[in-house]
């Protein structure tokens, strides 16, 4: 089985059928659709960062970084005025967004715990203001894109960005894609020395690994799949700003993956999605709602020991 | 640049930075005994400034203002470490993380309902509101003296405390090796608990004495913060020598940035604190 806790398969089986039927319930209500669409785009996000801090011990304050540049690269990349490939652009963005960081990583990687968490944040920091300070990418108020791909392979177009609904099936397929994936990267042999690492540096450097080496390559491959992340929010706004790399778009990732479980990669899924379903009702409900979100975040640190999913996974594997 | 102009610039950097160590040494003295990383330190700053407001308003009387805020804030930090962070000491940095970023939406949302959300501001003191003419046209106000002067002499006061008290002496130990401490008979604790009060104390003192010289806006907590920790890495961690230097370092490279080269200026002391850990992995003066 590749997932292999039965509160994973639970939450599998309920969560992406639940998901795939969810636009056929709110047909006329299309606002719904897009705002479940930006959770899904940052559950992705999440998820990537939710690999490195929990599986592979790198915590990072700096990811922020490649969501942004996601969107950037590609303004840097694509023509203003004319349609381009779909997935030819997402491969270029995550290679160029996966060669920025084999750079950042090479360095950053020297360091680690707080040291590690701040040096990213510095990194970020030069992004951000990079971006907010420079003319040709409008400063603060960012980019906006006038053409969206098509997405059309060998002639035949399957879906149309332009639509929300398809939009949003794109966006559920790539986050099924991405907790596939990194479930098949966990079981790989690759991702046995990451957790070893995680679990004990010295003694798999003692093993023959060269720890630095299997560290820069999960780093590589989360940055990308976080560029990849920000491409899909950048196409479904139409625009790019530097907001998207400021320090608390990392810490809000940050407080959705140790909310959902940390290192428990569907926990991602499950941290965004409570999250933002608490931030967007509370806003609905009261002018105050960051007291009330506040104090529910404190609280759940004191009652769940590991996240949501920890506390699933208690109720549901006691034997 | 006139020789009066890089004077002005030199004190200012210097003033900037004092300011800087004054919230910093809190952050990296919690950090350094209790293992603690608070997230929530900038704003005890950001609560600082609006207690200071709301109190010169009360009472007409900036000092009278300052000493309230400063027992106010040492209160909260009783109160907080008594009922939130004492939870948190067999937790990993993460849960550390999540529940003090909870701490700042707490306390954002607080100043938003007390205060609101317009900026304020604390007129500066009557006795001090002169200005120290250096040439014809450069002068220098005398606050701005007065606060690199209270900072300096909250300094020296904290390296008396640490090197020369029994306080001190149990806070180095609590340092180096938490449960000897306890085998000695030392009620751990409790003085967690005055670390924690002195820490929070030191960042609402900063945020009252700054409060005259900058306008008081919500989000201040944030943007101090984020200097505060570099300041704390740049030093290493855990550091109170280090956060001094770490300081004097950040204020001065900010604020001769912003006028030899404004376009880096926002990026600098981030490039600087790249540097410093590229070469040093665990700052200047890590333990």
């Amino acid at each position: 089985m590749l997932f292999n806790k039965r509160t994973e398969r639970y939450f599998v089986w309920v969560f992406f059928p639940l998901a795939l039927l969810m636009p056929l319930f709110l047909e006329q209500n299309t606002f719904y659709v897009s705002k479940l669409t930006t959770v899904m785009i940052f559950a992705i996000f999440v998820m990537s960062l939710d690999y490195l801090v929990g599986r592979c011990g790198l915590i990072t304050l700096g990811h922020a970084m490649f969501y942004g540049l996601g969107g950037y690269i590609f303004v840097m990349i694509a023509p203003e005025y004319e349609a381009v490939n779909f997935w030819i652009y997402t491969f270029y963005i995550c290679a160029i967004a996966a060669a920025v960081a084999l750079v950042i990583g090479f360095l950053v990687l020297r360091t680690s715990g707080i040291y590690m968490i701040m040096i990213t944040l510095a990194f970020a920091q030069m992004a951000y203001y990079f971006f907010s300070d420079s003319l040709d990418f409008g400063g603060n108020d960012g980019v906006f894109i006038y053409v969206k791909p098509d997405t059309s392979i060998f002639g035949l177009s399957l879906f149309d960005l332009e639509n929300p609904v398809h939009f949003y099936y794109l966006c559920l397929l790539s986050l099924f894609n991405t907790l596939f994936f990194f479930r098949l990267v966990t079981r790989s042999r690759f991702g046995r020395v990451i957790d070893s690492i995680h679990e004990n540096p010295g003694r798999t450097t003692a093993l023959g690994y060269n720890i630095f080496l299997f560290r820069l390559m999960a780093y590589t491959l989360a940055s990308a799949l976080g560029a990849y992340a920000g491409y899909l929010f950048t196409l479904q706004y139409g625009f790019v700003n530097p907001s998207m790399l400021a320090w608390t778009t990392s810490g809000s990732a940050l407080v959705m993956s140790i909310l959902g479980g940390i290192g428990t990669l569907y926990g991602a899924i499950l941290g965004t999605l409570v999250y933002e379903g608490l931030h967007f009702s509370l806003e609905h409900l009261t002018e105050h709602w960051l007291l009330f979100m506040g104090a529910l975040i404190i609280l759940m640190v004191i009652l769940f020991k590991n996240g949501i999913a920890g506390y699933l996974e208690n109720l549901l594997e006691r034997r | 640049m006139t020789t009066s102009l890089f004077f002005v610039q030199l004190i200012n950097g210097l003033q900037y930075g004092l300011l800087l160590f004054l919230i910093a040494s809190g952050l990296t003295l919690v950090f350094g005994v209790m293992g603690i990383l608070n997230l929530a330190h900038g704003s005890m700053y950001m609560v600082g400034a609006y207690l200071a407001w709301y109190f010169v308003q009360q009472t007409d009387s900036f000092t009278l203002s300052a000493l309230i805020s400063a027992i106010i804030a040492l209160l909260i930090g009783i109160v907080v470490e008594r009922t939130l962070i004492q939870r948190l000491y067999r937790r990993n940095h993460l849960d550390q993380v999540l529940l003090t970023i909870g701490m700042i939406f707490v306390f954002n949302a607080l100043q938003s309902i007390l205060w609101g959300n317009d900026p304020l501001g604390v007129q500066v003191p009557e006795a001090m509101s002169a200005a120290i003419p250096l040439t014809e046209v450069v002068e220098y106000p005398v606050y701005r003296i007065f606060v690199a002067l209270v900072c300096v002499a909250i300094a020296a006061v904290m390296y008396f405390m640490i090197n020369r008290t029994r306080l001190g002496m149990l806070i180095r130990a609590g340092e180096s090796n938490r449960e000897m401490v306890e085998c000695l008979g030392i009620d751990i604790s409790r003085l967690y608990t005055i670390v924690f009060a002195i820490g929070v104390m030191l960042a609402a003192v900063a945020g009252v004495i700054a409060a005259p010289m900058s306008s008081i806006v919500p989000g201040m907590g944030e943007h101090v913060l984020i200097a505060c920790f570099v300041v704390v890495v740049i030093g290493g961690m855990g550091s109170i020598k280090g956060a001094f230097i770490g300081a004097l370092l950040v204020g001065l490279v900010d604020t001769f940035a912003s006028v030899l080269l404004p376009q880096l200026s926002s990026m600098m002391i981030y490039i600087l604190m790249a540097f410093i850990l590229l070469i040093k992995p665990q700052g200047l003066f890590s333990s």
